[in-house]
């Protein structure tokens, strides 16, 4: 039903984009080959990353949690790759590999998950919750829609400043639910703002299925309720949402306002690494797992010509290598002293304030 | 030097912020075409244009969420809340974004905006139109609150607001708009944000309130010297958080007395907060007890006249509440 919604501007994806779905087949033109060898070698990187930050949770290396987005590294990494520094990337608790598509050095990524005072943060947000003021990366808060919700005032700055930056907003399907998503998509339509608003569909919201969570079969047709493009895209399939995307953001820095895109996909693991996802059906897990993006795109590689196991194997070396340099980083790194607690809460310091309380004597003279 | 009343002041301390500095914009309801509910915007988007004054969808989340972004981008938003008890949509922006953005971002990322609101009863305005929920924003360490009592802070204060680097909430009581007026130096001046002033210097009781019972206050200091000949010292906070500790204190120092007056709820209002601070630091200089005259623990102002009247401070109450103290 819902393919059927005719949306004001209908977008070209995904009906004639390159796949990498089951038939295999070869479109024209195909991207280049040098791009496609680079979206899989991210997928496999933040992969391979996020498996290690996972295991050095369970060894009780750091404290307090971690959001993994293991299965969704088609839809995380086909809809940020080859943002300009510029760009505004405004992620949620669960798009941490971001980072590593924007260039954050993972030395300073591990320090923010291991809470320490080299951290862009130093400490202050919680781990996967992380920004980067350098490369224009929202640190996010914990609260639902919240980075989708600041990025339309930078989508708006943008705009006034006459400059053809984009904000790229990631959420997952749950947040779509929220009444401040609708106010900011409302916002971002009304003034064509130049953003990408990436709805990562990983059927669960925490323990509840998007069936709980909405009643319609694509996000992307709540679109057509605000004025703008919307299209769904198999979020496994990272060359379909690396076209869909690339097709937004051109859209975005043209001026032509902004696109809701829908990126099904799913979470391997539970809402966090406290979470064991009981609630799950262990066959649909396997299910997903057997759509993994990464040997999708081997094979898709292989096909062209464009992979082989030794590639592979030397990529995972070098991931591995920098991996322990930035675990090695992150474990010399101090934690921030006690007391840098009470900064940055404003642009002054009330160190003083709270330390050293006076006290007051009368001032006896003076009295009646 | 003109006279203005306090909406001509702040309509000229953002007519002149917008001329200095072309990042500072408007956005919030009706302030474009009409001018603002109660014409604070009034005339700007005729002179500045729809982009720097941005009639915004009927949302209060997106207006602040949006002025956030913005300002993290280097811009400087003026974002108005038509009336303070509309302003729950906006809850979450303000108090988990703008109020923590900096704080979790360990300074690399911030957000200099200016929330005008516009508040306070005593105008028939019923449950949903006469609000004081200042306390909310005192209670978020990461705000400065202003709320200004007289036409010549109102203006001074908004042009700090709009240049300073945190976002500032900047409480506007709707029954100043139009009942106060006094000289206002012409041309640009500003005020220290975090300082109270002494409205009326005096030596045998320290009043300390803000915004519309500030005016009642100094009404009830005259009737005070009238009827007793006792010299009421009044405080005006114009800040509340951070509160200027140090102006409050020194004053109770020197008057051993304090009444403390707002039209916020008396529980957890900013009387609470300055009892509390005078018992911990300046216990010894007191001679009597605190008393506070606030808004009774109700949800809001109701509506009919009698009920109003009841819940707002009033110049008899302050007086009263003066003299309790002096007689103990």
């Amino acid at each position: 039903m819902a393919t059927q919604i005719e949306v004001p501007e209908r977008l070209t994806f995904p009906s004639n984009c390159e796949t990498v779905s089951a038939d295999m087949r070869i479109p024209e033109p195909s991207l280049d080959a040098a791009l496609l060898r680079r979206l899989y070698s991210y997928m496999l990187k933040c992969r391979t990353v996020e498996e290690r930050i996972r295991n050095q949770f369970r060894q009780g290396r750091f404290s307090g949690n971690y959001f993994a987005a293991v299965g969704q590294e088609a839809t995380e990494v086909g809809v940020t790759i080859d943002l300009l520094p510029e760009d505004t990337i405004a992620p949620s608790h669960r798009n941490f590999i971001t980072h590593i598509m924007k260039g954050t050095p993972l030395n300073l990524l591990f320090a923010q998950i291991y809470g320490r005072n080299t951290s862009p943060d130093r400490g202050r947000s919680s781990p996967a919750h992380c920004g980067y003021a350098a490369l224009n990366i929202i640190t996010p808060a914990s609260t639902i829609a919240a980075q989708l919700n600041i990025g339309t005032g930078i989508a708006l700055a943008y705009k006034m400043k006459r400059v053809p930056n984009v904000v790229v907003a990631l959420s997952g399907e749950g947040s779509t639910s929220l009444g401040l998503w609708h106010e900011a998509i409302n916002f971002a339509a009304v003034h064509k703002l130049p953003m990408l608003v990436v709805i990562e569909n990983n059927g669960w919201a925490e323990s509840v299925p998007v069936a709980l969570q909405t009643a319609v079969a694509d996000i992307s047709t709540k679109a057509l309720g605000y004025g703008i493009p919307g299209a769904t895209v198999d979020g496994n399939d990272v060359v379909a949402v690396y076209r869909a995307a690339q097709e937004g953001i051109l859209r975005a820095r043209e001026g032509k306002g902004p696109t809701l895109l829908e990126c099904k996909t799913y979470r391997w693991y539970g809402h966090s690494e406290i979470d064991p996802a009981k609630y799950r059906d262990p066959a649909e897990v396997h299910e997903w797992k057997r759509r993994d993006p990464i040997p999708r795109m081997e094979a898709y590689l292989d096909q062209r010509k464009l992979w082989t196991d030794e590639w592979k194997q030397e990529l995972l070396a070098g991931f591995e290598k920098e991996i322990e340099e930035a675990i090695a980083f992150a474990e010399a790194s101090a934690f921030p002293e006690a007391e840098e607690a009470l900064d940055h809460v404003f642009s002054f310091s009330i160190r003083d304030r709270e330390l050293h309380r006076k006290t007051w004597e009368p001032v006896l003279d003076q009295r009646r | 030097m003109a006279v203005m009343t306090y909406i001509d002041a702040i309509n000229s301390a953002l007519r002149e912020e917008m001329a200095r500095d072309d990042h500072v914009f408007i956005i919030g309801e009706d302030v474009g075409k009409m001018g603002g509910a109660f014409k604070a915007t009034k005339g700007l988007q005729e002179e500045f244009g729809v982009e720097r004054v941005i009639d915004s969808p009927l949302a209060e989340g997106v207006i602040i969420s949006s002025s956030i972004g913005a300002a993290m981008e280097g811009m400087r938003p003026v974002a108005e809340i038509q009336f303070a008890d509309f302003i729950t949509p906006a809850m979450d922006a303000i108090t988990q974004q703008a109020a923590k953005l900096r704080y979790r971002s360990a300074g690399t990322q911030t957000c200099p905006l200016t929330v005008r609101v516009c508040y306070g009863g005593g105008v028939s305005g019923g449950l949903y139109h006469s609000q004081t929920n200042t306390s909310w924003f005192i209670h978020t360490p990461g705000l400065i609150v202003v709320a200004p009592s007289t036409p010549h802070d109102a203006k001074g204060l908004l042009k700090s607001a709009i240049r300073d680097d945190n976002p500032v909430m900047f409480f506007e009581h709707k029954k100043l708009y139009r009942s106060v007026k006094e000289e206002v130096p012409e041309g640009d001046y500003t005020l220290p944000l975090l300082k109270a002033s002494i409205a009326r210097p005096g030596k045998e009781v320290t009043a300390v309130s803000y915004g519309y019972t500030l005016q009642l206050t100094l009404q009830a200091a005259e009737k005070i010297k009238q009827q007793f000949g006792a010299e009421v010292e009044v405080i005006d906070l114009r800040t509340l958080a951070p509160l200027d500790k140090d102006t409050v204190l020194e004053s109770v120092a020197r008057t051993s007395r304090a009444v403390i007056i707002h039209e916020d709820n008396r529980t957890l209002g900013v009387g609470a907060e300055i009892a509390a601070l005078i018992a911990e630091e300046a216990f010894d200089c007191l001679d009597a007890p605190i008393i506070r005259v606030t808004a009774p623990d109700i949800p809001a102002i109701p509506f009919a006249p009698p009920l109003e009247e009841f819940y707002m401070p009033s110049t008899e109450k302050i007086v009263t509440a003066l003299e309790q103290v002096l007689r103990y």
